[in-house]
């Protein structure tokens, strides 16, 4: 029996896999939709409110003197500065004023190496795509055409790893067949997770962040239990209208400022299938499942990419 | 830092975005009289299409409007010089800002009235006559069955021209297998699935012929009671994010071939070029095969010798030698280019206004109807809209009416920032681009 669930899970997997190598990133496109671009002159703390406007956490960039793709704006641009600022709060002028073609600066000052700006042409296979941002460990990727006449780049669109899993999820009948336990996949994070308590101040919090080089990090309360998560998103609502005093408060204060819409946090268990995690992601916009036992402790962490990863390269 | 798409100005006020702003709709309110003109304009050509003029209207598709129709009425009635004048001063007071596209958009006209500035008293009234005709025409536009566009969201089908009755016949196949195949569709709202027929000697293949209006369509397969989409034909995602297959039918032509041609000459980068087109073409081509049409009509006026426009038209594809003083060109009128040229014209213009309201030219023309509807206007943004709008991570619009692409649109400027939008094509499929960008 379970020889069997393994093989059609085999089968499955190599099957999706050979859905991501027939399709492009185009095919995974509507046939309208809209695309947010930013200017490279534009204000930092201006970006932040068009992401927050237009409900969207990270936008390609423009720069319009050089008429080229100038990499993708997210989260950790944003915490980036956050930190620049806690370390130099002498320097509010310079974080007022600065434009989003100074964040490479910011880079510099902290001393932090800055993301790999790949990129992708849309009609090169889904699969291509998947492994790219796998290998540049980020959860997007710009798709980047050249115009027929002026053979200047274009901004097609961006493409993330949720929407990618979604897209296998709505379309591939095999991950029914995915039923084997995540427990026995190796795919979970597990061991010491970083993680931090209500009380802790969201600036540690925040650091927690990129040291580990992470997305989000899981609150859990005196007995281990989960209670709550930080994610990197979170700081755009914390320093929504250049407000960077804020910072001084506990990550359990800063998420009041989160917005009614969030989606909340999701766990499963060791014992969940691959097919059911597959499923919450047709449904939810969710980006990672936190693994807990029966009694609700933290034991680990399914991110998207260890999803991805184990379709792209496991199971052969 | 501005709301230029806040969430606040998208709910209580969709029109915030772009083209809208050029329109002041409580402009209407104070023309009480106006308004009942133009709305009793409007209302004259329901149901006053004629049978035989129907492919010319499709055709010209959504370009312009079916106002053909009752153009002939209304020129009726503008010749009484008072009603003009009416029309003129609403005009003027109407509206404010000129946006970019908009300016792009009227260009064909105000170039062809630069070009024929010699003939000043005729076109002092074709002026007020052109002006006049965009006004009805933006009035007709809540005719327009752009409402299905915010509806698409639920599956419903973007706009198919209300004009466009005759269907397509539209060839489906299924080759990849199965036993029961049935379709099912935007045709159908998605509702009703329609069975194909097993191919004789090809195992797996099912057909059906379906007569469907021209528009995209969109369309998935039920196969043994199964969802599929057809790896044989376009695909995309719908807001959902499923797989399905489109189909894109083109408006038909009539069968004369210098049109096909024609058709095919103007290229999807050529959208804004077959606007400055579309004047003198329809009409040549009705002088001959139709009876004229008031704009047709109205269009020889303009250039007072109807011949010429026959044989401009010639001239465009090199069969008949033309009169020489009138030619196509690509420079740029000095009117346009030049400061002090510009203003000489308009002083000029204004001159000749004694008897009317001065300063006419200083508010720009309407904003063409079907530039109106911005599909951004239609997207929502997730938290306003509950769990429908979070489905929509993908950023997916509606279809766009191919009128609008290519133009670009403007919101206003709040807090030195301008962003500027855009619908192009990419490949088979429609990006709108919004750059954020600030005031140097």
């Amino acid at each position: 029996m379970t020889e069997s669930v393994s093989l059609e899970q085999q089968l499955a997997v190599q099957s999706i896999r050979r859905f991501l190598k027939s399709k492009t990133s185009y095919d995974v496109l509507p046939v309208s939709y809209r695309l947010i671009v930013m200017d490279t002159s534009l204000l930092v703390k201006k970006s932040l409110n068009i992401l927050l406007q237009n409900n969207i956490v990270s936008a390609p960039l423009w720069d319009s003197h050089t008429s080229k793709f100038a990499g993708l704006l997210t989260s950790l641009d944003f915490i980036n500065v956050i930190q620049y600022y806690f370390s130099n709060p002498d320097k509010f002028e310079l974080v007022d004023k600065l434009q989003l073609d100074g964040l490479k600066d910011i880079e510099r000052a902290i001393g932090v190496r800055p993301l790999d700006t790949g990129s992708i042409h849309p009609f090169k296979p889904l699969y291509d795509a998947c492994c790219k941002m796998i290998e540049s460990r980020s959860r997007r990727i710009p798709l980047i055409d050249q115009d027929e006449e002026t053979h200047r780049e274009i901004v097609v669109s961006v493409l993330t790893q949720y929407r990618i899993l979604k897209f296998v999820a709505l379309n591939c009948r095999e991950t029914r067949s995915l039923r084997r336990p995540i427990g026995e996949l190796g795919i979970i994070t597990e061991g010491q997770l970083l993680s931090c308590n209500m009380h802790t101040p969201v600036i540690d919090v925040i650091q927690l962040l990129t040291q580990g080089g992470v997305s989000s990090v899981p609150i859990l309360d005196e007995q281990n239990r989960l209670v709550n998560v930080y994610e990197a998103v979170d700081v755009l609502g914390l320093i929504k209208g250049g407000m960077y005093n804020d910072l001084s408060l506990s990550v359990g204060e800063a998420l009041m400022r989160r917005s009614d819409d969030f989606e909340g946090v999701y766990t499963c268990t060791k014992n969940d299938k691959l097919f059911t995690i597959m499923d919450t992601i047709r449904k939810s916009r969710v980006h990672r499942f936190f693994v807990v036992d029966d009694s609700g402790l933290l034991v680990g962490v399914l991110t998207l990419s260890d999803i991805l990863n184990y379709i792209l390269f496991e199971e052969n | 830092m501005g709301n230029t798409h806040s969430r606040g100005t998208m709910s209580d006020n969709n029109k915030d975005v772009s083209m809208i702003d050029v329109r002041n709709t409580n402009d209407n309110d104070k023309r009480g009289s106006q308004r009942a003109i133009v709305q009793s304009f409007s209302k004259l050509d329901i149901g006053d299409h004629d049978g035989s003029r129907a492919p010319l209207l499709r055709r010209r598709s959504t370009l312009i409007f079916d106002d053909d129709d009752d153009a002939p009425r209304h020129e009726e009635n503008v010749e009484d010089q008072s009603d003009l004048n009416e029309f003129e001063s609403h005009i003027s007071d109407s509206s404010s800002v000129a946006s970019l596209q908009q300016q792009q958009q009227e260009n064909p006209s105000w170039l062809k009235l630069q070009a024929q500035r010699e003939q000043q008293d005729q076109e002092q009234q074709e002026l007020q006559l052109q002006m006049e005709q965009q006004q009805q025409m933006k009035y007709q536009a809540p005719r327009e069955p752009f409402e299905d566009q915010s509806g698409s969201r639920s599956g419903s089908e973007p706009p198919v021209n209300s004009n466009a009755k005759v269907m397509v016949p539209v060839e489906i196949t299924w080759q990849q297998g199965g036993s029961k195949v049935y379709v099912t569709g935007s045709f159908t709202g998605w509702r009703k699935m329609i069975g194909l027929l097993p191919v004789a000697d090809q195992p797996g293949c099912f057909h059906i012929k379906l007569q469907l209006p021209s528009g995209t369509h969109r369309f998935r397969f039920i196969v043994d009671n199964e969802l599929r989409f057809s790896d044989f034909m376009p695909t995309a995602t719908d807001q959902m994010g499923n797989l399905v297959n489109y189909l894109e039918i083109a408006t038909p032509y009539e069968s004369e071939e210098h049109l096909q041609q024609q058709q095919e000459t103007l290229t999807v980068d050529n959208e804004s070029h077959m606007l400055q087109q579309q004047v003198p073409q329809p009409s040549h081509k009705k002088q001959f095969s139709e009876p004229l049409s008031a704009r047709s009509k109205l269009a020889l006026q303009i250039e007072e010798e109807p011949d010429d426009m026959g044989d401009g038209y010639s001239r465009f594809h090199g069969a008949k030698e033309a009169k020489p003083d009138l030619s196509y060109t690509t420079d740029i009128p000095a009117v346009f280019t030049d400061a002090s040229v510009m203003e000489q014209y308009y002083l000029t213009l204004d001159q000749q206004q004694t008897n009317q309201q001065s300063m006419a030219w200083l508010t720009p023309p309407q904003l063409p109807p079907h530039l109106e509807n911005v599909i951004l206007n239609n997207y929502s943004v997730s938290s306003e809209q509950g769990d429908s709008g979070s489905e929509n991570n993908s950023g997916s619009l509606p279809i766009p009416n191919h009128v609008v692409l290519n133009h670009l649109a403007t919101s206003s400027i709040k807090h030195n920032t301008l962003c500027v939008a855009s619908i192009v094509r990419y490949k088979r499929k429609y990006a709108t681009q919004m750059l954020y960008s600030p005031l140097q």
